[in-house]
């Protein structure tokens, strides 16, 4: 733990700097600017970003702590409901209180209020905003909420799966079974979120009706650029400190931990509480930038995705994570864009966007068993790091700890 | 005009031919009865239908049954025919010739009614069992106080004990209905009691039928009292008793908010309302104050406020009435109905017993594969699910191949068998047998090989639901009452359930592979020293899991679709059972499926409209549960657990 931040993580002004070069290309070159660059490439690139981001959160409880979490996937979905419902709400408002002023006799505000909610809740059936939008009307308290809820849930969740000593695999499953939870519960209507609808129009921001979505798209890339750094920064500040040892500590023998004196049930907690936090911001910045958040995008597959980035990006190194979310996402949607031409290969017809999901399933596997330390790996080749020798022997005895084949590979 | 000539041209020729036509007693009858026919009235036409119907001639029925289709004809000659398809026979069902053209009697609904009920009576004593039941049937769908009677008649005579039985059911329902004296109407009413059918409580509830009546408050209305009623209480709200004031003229309409606005719209002058501007009515005082103007100058209805509602209802009582008059009737109605109550709950709890035993079967059926990899080899497979469908799709190509449905699934368990051992053979040799170490790594590995799996089927299958069709004999229910009933295919996944019980108990009890496997299990280091090579244990061990999947896949198609995601539908809930019954132990799984499938059917009753939220709950209760027994149901201890 000597040196200075900077000399302890090397990685970040690289990063840092790579983020701003992309900014700044892209805001040069964009539409808005006159460049080429269309308004949906620059969206898609502000989103990968925050799917950097939540790589990123994902890394820190799996790559550092080894609590493989799969419910980070319902953390960023809340993330967008809880932006969402103040979007929603406020532009709907909008939209109703301009219809109404049509009208012979100025509306009262409870005529208002049921127009708006009218609006909103009408594909299920419904006419009044339940409990859970009581504070829609604020855009301060939504996105307060936007951190609190994610961190509330894992703290409640963790809480209940740490002291109950869950690890491994069993943790996966629990966390995979909480996001489904989540997810059943958000399809039904009367849970208040509009059901299998979701929330929609998230792309027009209330009170920028007059600026072109060219803009607002750019705007959306700062802003997620913004996060991506600074929870760049938070995250190697954090792991690269007394904090990080110990959360590496747990991950490679948890009970070795725990007899030395650490609450490792706190440290853990803490952890997996932050990296909600942190989904849930990126969820916040993802969703407007998509304009639709729904439940479909929090089944439990959508989990599996998360930590299959952070896998072929390499785990237990934060730009990994990003690294392996940016690719994957990126190379996601060249495949799946449709602008690939189909191969025809005899007796078989090559559709990428069909077979895109077959070979990202066979990558990853590829992935898992050649190259454990994923993309981040080639930084070594090139830096020269080694392993630790250890003769063979493992890091640790854990089941889930990290083995020397994997250090080394 | 013309009919009335063509009678009486009529009248003159039977007068004339009275002597020479063949006239048989049935058309004598109908002759003697003509007038009454011809004016076919509903209210003079009983007396010609009882004449047909008691006449005790043979072709009475086919005299009525050809009134009611509208097939009873006159021809010129004034003599009656019946003209059915094909030629027109006379009343006594002989072919012959009419006279001239045939005017058919039109009888209209009410007088077909009436024939129906005559008819009734001939069916219900018809020598066809089959047709004396379709006269029941439909008295059942159509009870009228008039078939008590014919009913009552044909039950003396009856032969055959099923359908005497029936009617005297039937009878039963109908003079709980329509009998004649109080007494006898309990008396039918007690003896339906503790009767489940549907057709009981069809007949019974009717009788406890009421409506709302609102009067002066203190005053009881008349009639057969079924309840005081309280606003605001027992789903009777304010706004539902003061709509009941408005309805019965016991107090003024209340203007709605829509209402307010539109009569302050239609009296804007010159920019104001009753002296408020306009801009001013977005404030509900302003608006209420300017409504309130407008009303003073008996332009619109005062508003109500809820001061005068609620002095309205205290001012008012509110009562629920039988629309029965009899409160023997209703109050042995609603005893036998409580008795109903109690015992259909007692079958609705056999039944979910039923369903959640047949859930648990079929959980039991996809999670015993996963429990053996899992539980046995401590590696996580997320492509267990995509074996589950690639047995049912096998299954599917087999059915495409052997057209005998029996056959097919004969042939399908095996096969679906071999093709997922050996792909969880492949699989294992392949992927699994390098991460030993690193079950989370197994865990994605394995969803790689799951998405992979599952896209590939759907390219090769398309996304459209493949079905798998269960023979014949497997297509029924085995139903033991109006409540209690089960699908056979579900008996069937149940019966399968237990043969696989039984032959994984047997396997790893009593044969080599099973000893050897638990030895792996336990310390895999030792029982390669004790010669056992645990590479190969391991590899058979998951195409054993991997083959009661494929299994499991054809049980399931055959209640579900075959669709490329149906794994992914199981997945979730095979993990849970596994982690909630305990790991690396038969009697866990058994226990969990049994508490998930149970859990989960029984959320489903307490909340029926919603399966979501049943769902929702169940894997809510799971993670609870978890937190009281971390290691499941069954928890291995000692050096078995591994720890």
């Amino acid at each position: 733990m000597t040196g200075s931040f900077l000399s302890r993580n090397p990685s970040v002004p690289v990063m840092l700097g790579a983020i701003l070069a992309l900014v700044f290309a892209v805001t040069v070159f964009s539409e808005a600017m006159g460049g080429g660059l269309s308004t949906s490439f620059v969206k898609t690139l502000g989103m990968t970003l925050c799917l950097a981001l939540a790589a990123l959160a994902m890394d820190l409880v799996w790559g550092y702590a080894g609590i493989l979490s799969l419910g980070n996937i319902a953390f960023f979905g809340l993330g967008g409901y809880m932006i969402g419902m103040w979007l929603m709400a406020a532009r709907t408002r909008d939209v109703v209180t301009a219809n109404l002023a049509a009208q012979p006799i100025p509306p009262t505000p409870s005529e208002i209020d049921a127009a708006v909610a009218g609006q909103i809740f009408g594909v299920v059936g419904s006419d009044s905003f339940p409990l859970v939008w009581a504070f829609s009307g604020s855009l301060a308290a939504q996105l307060a909420l936007v951190v609190l809820v994610p961190a509330a849930l894992a703290a409640v969740f963790g809480w209940l799966a740490f002291r109950a000593r869950v690890t491994g695999v069993y943790l996966s499953i629990l966390t995979q079974a909480m996001t489904l939870a989540l997810a059943l519960w958000l399809f039904q209507n009367d849970s208040g979120l509009r059901g299998n609808n979701g929330l929609s129009g998230l792309q027009n921001i209330p009170g920028a009706e007059g600026v072109p979505q060219a803009e607002v798209a750019l705007w959306f890339l700062w802003g997620s650029a913004a996060a991506l750094a600074l929870g760049y920064l938070l995250s190697a500040w954090l792991v690269s400190g007394k904090f990080g040892a110990v959360l590496r500590g747990i991950r490679d023998n948890e009970s070795r931990v725990r007899f030395l004196g650490y609450p490792v049930e706190g440290y853990k907690l803490a952890i997996f509480t932050l990296s909600a936090a942190i989904t849930g911001v990126a969820g916040a910045l993802y969703y407007p930038q998509a304009g639709i958040v729904n439940p479909a995008e929090m089944m439990p597959i959508a989990s599996i995705y998360l930590a299959v980035w952070v896998a072929i990006g390499g785990r237990g190194r934060l730009y990994g994570a990003v690294i392996g979310a940016v690719a994957v996402s990126l190379v996601s949607s060249f495949f799946t864009s449709g602008r690939l031409p189909d191969l025809d290969l005899g007796p078989v017809r090559l559709v990428w966007v069909d077979w895109w999901l077959v070979m990202l399933g066979a990558g990853f596997v590829a992935v898992t068993l050649l190259a454990p330390k994923g993309l981040g790996g080639l930084v070594d080749l090139w830096s020269r790091r080694r392993g630790a020798d250890r003769h063979g022997a493992d890091l640790g005895p854990d089941a889930g700890a990290l083995r020397e084949q994997e250090a080394e590979a | 005009m013309r009919r009335m000539t063509r009678r009486a041209l009529g009248v003159l020729a039977l007068a004339l031919c009275a002597g020479t036509a063949a006239a048989g007693p049935m058309q004598d009858l109908l002759q003697r009865n003509r007038a009454l026919i011809e004016e076919s009235s509903r209210r003079t036409i009983a007396p010609a239908i009882e004449a047909v119907a008691t006449s005790g001639l043979p072709q009475a029925q086919q005299v009525l049954r050809a009134w009611q289709d509208k097939a009873l004809a006159i021809d010129a000659a004034g003599r009656f025919w019946i003209a059915g398809e094909g030629a027109p026979l006379d009343p006594e069902g002989e072919l012959a010739a009419p006279e001239g053209d045939l005017d058919r009697i039109k009888p209209n609904s009410g007088i077909r009614a009436l024939l129906g009920t005559a008819l009734v009576s001939f069916q219900l004593t018809d020598p066809d069992p089959a047709r004396r039941m379709a006269g029941l049937d439909s008295i059942l769908r159509d009870p009228e106080p008039e078939l008590l009677a014919p009913l009552r008649a044909s039950m003396a005579g009856e032969t055959d004990p099923a359908i005497a039985a029936r009617k005297e059911r039937l009878e039963r329902l109908l003079t709980m209905r329509f009998g004649e004296d109080e007494a006898a109407r309990v008396a039918a009413i007690e003896a339906l009691s503790g009767d489940i059918s549907v057709e009981a409580r069809g007949a019974l509830n009717p009788l406890l039928a009421t409506r709302r009546v609102a009067g002066p408050a203190g005053e009881t209305p008349e009639g057969n009292l079924a309840a005081r009623l309280v606003p605001g209480a027992d789903g009777f709200g304010h706004a539902a008793a003061y709509a009941m004031l408005v309805d019965a003229g016991l107090a003024p309409p209340r203007p709605t908010d829509a209402q307010i606005r539109d009569a302050l719209a239609a009296n804007i002058e010159a920019g104001r309302v009753a002296g408020v501007p306009v801009a001013q009515l977005g404030d509900p005082g302003r608006r209420a104050a300017a409504y309130d103007a407008l009303a003073g100058q008996g332009l619109v209805p005062p508003r109500v406020d809820e001061a005068q509602v609620e002095a309205a209802l205290a001012a008012h009582g509110f009562h629920e009435i039988y629309l029965e008059p009899s409160a023997a009737v209703t109050d042995a109605a609603r005893r036998a109905l409580a008795a109903i109550d109690t015992k259909v709950t007692a079958m609705k709890g056999v039944d979910l017993g039923l369903d959640a035993l047949s859930l648990a079967s079929i959980y039991f059926l996809a999670a015993i594969g996963l429990a053996v990899t899992f539980g046995v080899m401590g590696v996580i497979n997320m492509a267990h699910g995509e074996f589950i469908m690639m047995g049912a799709y096998t299954a599917y190509l087999v059915q495409q191949l052997v057209p005998d449905r029996t056959l097919s699934l004969i042939a399908a368990l095996p096969a679906a068998f071999v093709v997922t051992f050996a792909a969880g053979v492949a699989m294992e040799r392949l992927v699994i047998r390098h991460l030993y170490h690193r079950p989370l790594e197994t865990l994605l590995a394995t969803f790689g090989i799951s998405i992979a799996l599952q896209q590939l089927a759907k390219i090769a299958f398309g996304t459209q639901a493949r079905p798998l069709t269960a023979p014949d004999w497997l297509g029924g229910a085995w139903i033991m009452n109006d409540v209690v009933g089960i699908s056979h295919i579900r008996i069937a996944i149940f019966v399968l359930a237990l043969m696989f019980l039984g032959f994984f108990l047997f396997l790893m009890k009593r044969t080599r592979l099973g000893l050897e496997t638990r030895a792996v299990t336990q310390n895999p280091g030792m029982a390669a020293s004790a010669g056992i090579d645990p590479g190969r244990v391991n590899m058979l061990t998951f195409g054993l899991g991997s083959g009661i999947a494929g299994i499991a896949g054809v049980a399931i198609g055959l209640y579900a679709k075959v669709t490329s995601e149906m794994g992914a539908d199981y997945i979730v809930q095979s993990f849970m059972t596994v982690v909630v019954g305990g790991v690396g132990n038969i009697w866990g799984t058994l226990a969990g499926a049994a508490m998930i499938g149970g859990l989960q059917k029984a959320i489903e009753t307490a909340n029926p409209s919603n399966t979501l939220a049943a769902q929702t709950y169940m894997i809510l209760v799971v993670i609870l549960f978890i937190q009281f027994r971390p290691r499941g149901i069954v928890a291995l201890r000692g050096r078995a657990a591994g720890d």
